[in-house]
């Protein structure tokens, strides 16, 4: 039975291939639009050994871990604060509630005003996209910490640097954890995105989409997607298996 | 050994404010505790006892009387005492080890003497193997023996327990019952337990204070003059066990005269039917 | 200290009683405590907010930076109530909304249909979930350079666009609202002899109502971010294009009113749907 599922996954992929090869083998469609497979494959081949290529992936994730780490560090501390203390949270939570209300890429022309085309515009916005999602996954862990725990705490005399990180931080990591995770996603998208919006010809897998997009070259265009699909699942996979570890604590359902 | 504290309390009173107007809690309440006593509460809910728990462990605050441990006035929380709740409340993000170790996190020593300390309390509750365990790995009974663990590792002079059995099934009950008195006695610490279940108050106790509600107050202490380890099946035992249970009763009853039975003769005992 | 006990927050930074020397420290932060009570919700969160004005107000004023990188709060409502009287706000509000609606009904039916269809097909399920949760991690923007080339820079695009990031949000919640229902419920149908048009409408769509809601929601919340990108990159209308146009032109005030604008939506779209969601479901009880 397990065998035939997973033949059975396969079959509407290895289907739309096949249709896909057939309408270009047989010409009934300008293959200039809509190329053929072989093509992609070929210059997927030709890609892949360019260093050029590599040079961009590297970019790319490496503006994605930078922008998505300060940004989580941020959010943790943003989060925290706001659930700690609940006078910060009734002064900053209302405008921090509204701002979230901008949608994410509405933000890229005013950063692009202020900080231009380069990396530190690209950083600024990928930070903000991440610390949205950081923060309130850090506020909800915040506010799940329970009363009892909180008085376990007294009692053992937890200095203040001890609730933090002994107490409330632990506690809260799986929420904190959801948020990351959600977090990442998001960076990665922002990564994508301003390397679109905010293009300067530099380095990035989304410049590398512009290039194809400028000469016209669909294949280029296809394999740079797909890179940015395996390396955004690529990341999501070891973001999953991180947070197993870290939260190997918890009772598994 | 640790040190066993003596704890005096003197004229305490606690008063909540409900929608502005005073609620007593605790009205007027004196105890003086011996150094390694073993004092049972008991009181229907209601009474305050788990409130003065809370005042002798410091989580509360804004009473009026005083508390004194070995002469020092009681302010806040502090490592001389420790308390069991009817809650393991053991980090789950931490293993049965570790959990002990919160309980000496912040007192002074080296780290050596800390991991003997810890060591030799997680064999002291008999879960010597289980170090490494998480708390979603623990039964009920097991968990809270390890927050029995927590609260001795760092030798406080005075254990509170705030009705530790309470959430545990019978059986796991009366069989922690009788480790918590071999505990107490090996670490010849001053304890202060506080149930609603009279035979453990007095199968444990080497008093009874016996409180009633609204407000807290100690009606009457009783002395449990028996032997350790306790027979529960004893006459003297069950005699002085009704005589704690009759004053949960509605109408006043004064106590049991002796733990003798009288018998009456036998013949009088004879009607005829007609 | 007269803060009752219970009223202190679980995870009091100070613990009771506080050292002399600290006491006065705490009295001021419990006064400061009072006043954010005091002045209740709504006020104290608009303080930061008037501060952050007084503060904008004061730089432009002032010139402390230039005025194409910071326009002057007074210009920014001048601008917004130009965009309004002159009805090029509607226009554009109108072009952005359409696309949405449009959106969300293509897309909302393909993803109801495809999330009924996984969940009750199981030979669909075996079929198309791979794909599908494969296809579902691919970001919405990267699908936009290849539609550009296929469908131009037209509405297509952009509503094809916005459709894909709604259909994922709708399929993944009807799925899961569909799989989450207590099979008690549909053998009470069974027992009862439902037949399919009745089950659907007294069984299936009730019970799976709240994760159906939640994923409305998700979508139109994705949508209006797709939109916003959609239109920064490539469009001559809308309100996301009012902001490309103002950096354009070099007219940060528009930038700015283009920002408040998307953020109003934004606000009321998700409000709504929240109240929205709270008047249907009437009938849960949460747990809190």
């Amino acid at each position: 039975m397990q065998m035939n599922i997973n033949l059975r996954a396969w079959t509407v992929p290895a289907a739309l291939l096949a249709f896909w090869w057939t309408l270009t083998a047989a010409g009934w469609v300008d293959t200039r639009l809509i190329v053929p497979p072989g093509n992609v494959l070929r210059v997927a081949g030709t890609t892949l050994i360019d260093p050029v290529f590599w040079q961009a992936v590297l970019f790319s994730a490496a503006r994605d871990v930078s922008g998505f780490a300060s940004g989580a560090l941020g959010g943790i501390a943003l989060g925290v604060l706001l659930g700690t203390s609940r006078w910060a949270e009734r002064l900053i939570g209302p405008t921090f509630h509204a701002l979230r209300q901008i949608s994410l890429f509405a933000w890229l022309p005013l950063l692009s005003t202020w900080l231009g085309y380069g990396e530190g515009a690209k950083l600024v916005f990928i930070a903000l996209s991440t610390l949205y999602p950081v923060t309130l996954g850090a506020f909800e862990g915040v506010r799940a910490v329970t009363r009892h725990h909180a008085e376990v705490a007294r009692v053992y005399c937890f200095t203040r640097q001890q609730i933090l990180f002994r107490l409330i931080l632990p506690a809260a990591a799986p929420q904190i954890a959801t948020g990351l995770t959600l977090g990442l996603v998001s960076a990665w998208v922002a990564t994508i995105g301003s390397e679109f919006l905010l293009a300067n010809w530099g380095n990035g897998l989304g410049n590398i989409i512009i290039k194809g997009r400028a000469a016209f070259n669909v294949e280029l265009i296809i394999v740079g997607m797909l890179a940015i699909g395996i390396v955004g699942s690529l990341l999501n996979h070891v973001a999953a298996r991180i947070e197993r570890r870290a939260l190997h604590w918890q009772p598994r359902h | 050994m640790a040190h066993a504290g003596t704890l005096e309390i003197k004229n305490l009173s606690k008063h909540y404010r409900v929608k502005g107007r005073p609620l007593a809690v605790l009205d007027d309440v004196s105890l003086a505790i011996r150094p390694g006593e073993f004092v049972s509460i008991v009181g229907a809910s209601g009474c305050g006892k788990s409130t003065l728990l809370r005042l002798l462990i410091g989580l509360e605050g804004d009473y009026q009387g005083e508390i004194l441990l070995d002469g020092q006035r009681v302010a806040g929380t502090s490592l001389d005492r420790g308390i069991v709740f009817q809650e393991h409340r053991l980090f789950p993000w931490l293993t049965v080890e570790q959990n002990v170790a919160v309980g000496v996190l912040n007192a002074p020593g080296g780290q050596a003497e800390k991991r003997t300390s810890v060591q030799e309390h997680i064999e002291l509750v008999g879960l010597k193997g289980f170090e490494t365990a998480y708390p979603h790995q623990l039964s009920g009974g097991m968990s809270q023996r390890v927050a029995i663990a927590r609260a001795l590792v760092s030798r406080p002079e005075v254990l509170l327990l705030d009705e530790p059995f309470g959430a545990l099934d019978a059986l796991t009950r009366s069989h922690l019952q009788q480790e918590l008195e071999r505990i107490w006695r090996a670490e010849g610490i001053t304890a202060i337990l506080v149930t609603h279940d009279v035979e453990e108050a007095v199968a444990l106790g080497d008093r009874v204070v016996i409180m009633q509600p609204r407000p807290g107050r100690i009606k009457r202490i009783v002395d449990v003059p028996l032997p350790r380890p306790r027979e529960r099946g004893s006459l003297a035992f069950t005699a002085i066990k009704d005589d704690v249970l009759g004053e949960f009763a509605p109408a006043p009853r004064s106590a049991l005269k002796s733990p003798s039975i009288e018998r009456r003769p036998p013949a009088l005992d004879w009607q005829f039917s007609y | 200290m007269t803060v009752a006990s219970h009223d202190a927050p679980v995870l009091a930074w100070e613990s009771p009683p506080p050292l002399p020397q600290q006491r006065w420290v705490a009295a001021a932060r419990t006064a400061l405590r009072i006043a954010a009570q005091g002045l209740g919700r709504t006020t104290s969160g608009l303080v930061l907010p008037l501060l952050v004005l007084a503060l904008w107000t004061t730089a432009s004023q002032r010139r402390w930076v230039p005025e194409q990188l910071l326009p002057a709060p007074a210009l920014v409502w001048q601008t917004l109530q130009e965009l309004w009287t002159s009805g090029d706000l509607i226009l554009h509000l109108g072009y952005s909304a359409s696309r949405v609606g449009w959106s969300l009904g293509i897309g909302g039916s393909i993803g109801l249909a495809l999330g009924f269809g996984l969940a009750l097909s199981r030979t669909m399920r075996a079929y198309l979930l791979p794909s599908f949760n494969v296809i579902s991690q691919f970001p919405v923007l990267g699908w936009v350079p290849l539609l550009i080339i296929f469908a131009g820079i037209d509405e297509a695009l952009k509503i094809s666009a916005i459709s894909i990031a709604v259909v994922v949000p709708v399929t993944l919640n009807t799925l899961r609202g569909l799989e989450n229902i207590p099979p008690a419920l549909l053998e009470v149908g069974k027992v009862y002899r439902f037949s399919p048009p009745q089950l659907l409408w007294r069984v299936l769509l009730p019970a799976a109502a709240p994760s159906l809601f939640t994923g409305l929601r998700q979508a139109v919340m994705q949508a209006w971010v797709s939109l916003v990108f959609v239109e920064l990159l490539a469009s001559s209308e809308g309100v996301g294009y009012l902001i490309v146009w103002g950096r354009q032109l070099a007219q940060p005030d528009l930038v700015a009113a283009g920002m408040i604008v998307i953020g109003a939506i934004g606000l009321l779209l998700d409000g709504g749907l929240g109240r929205l969601e709270r008047r249907l479901q009437s009938w849960r009880r949460p747990a809190y």
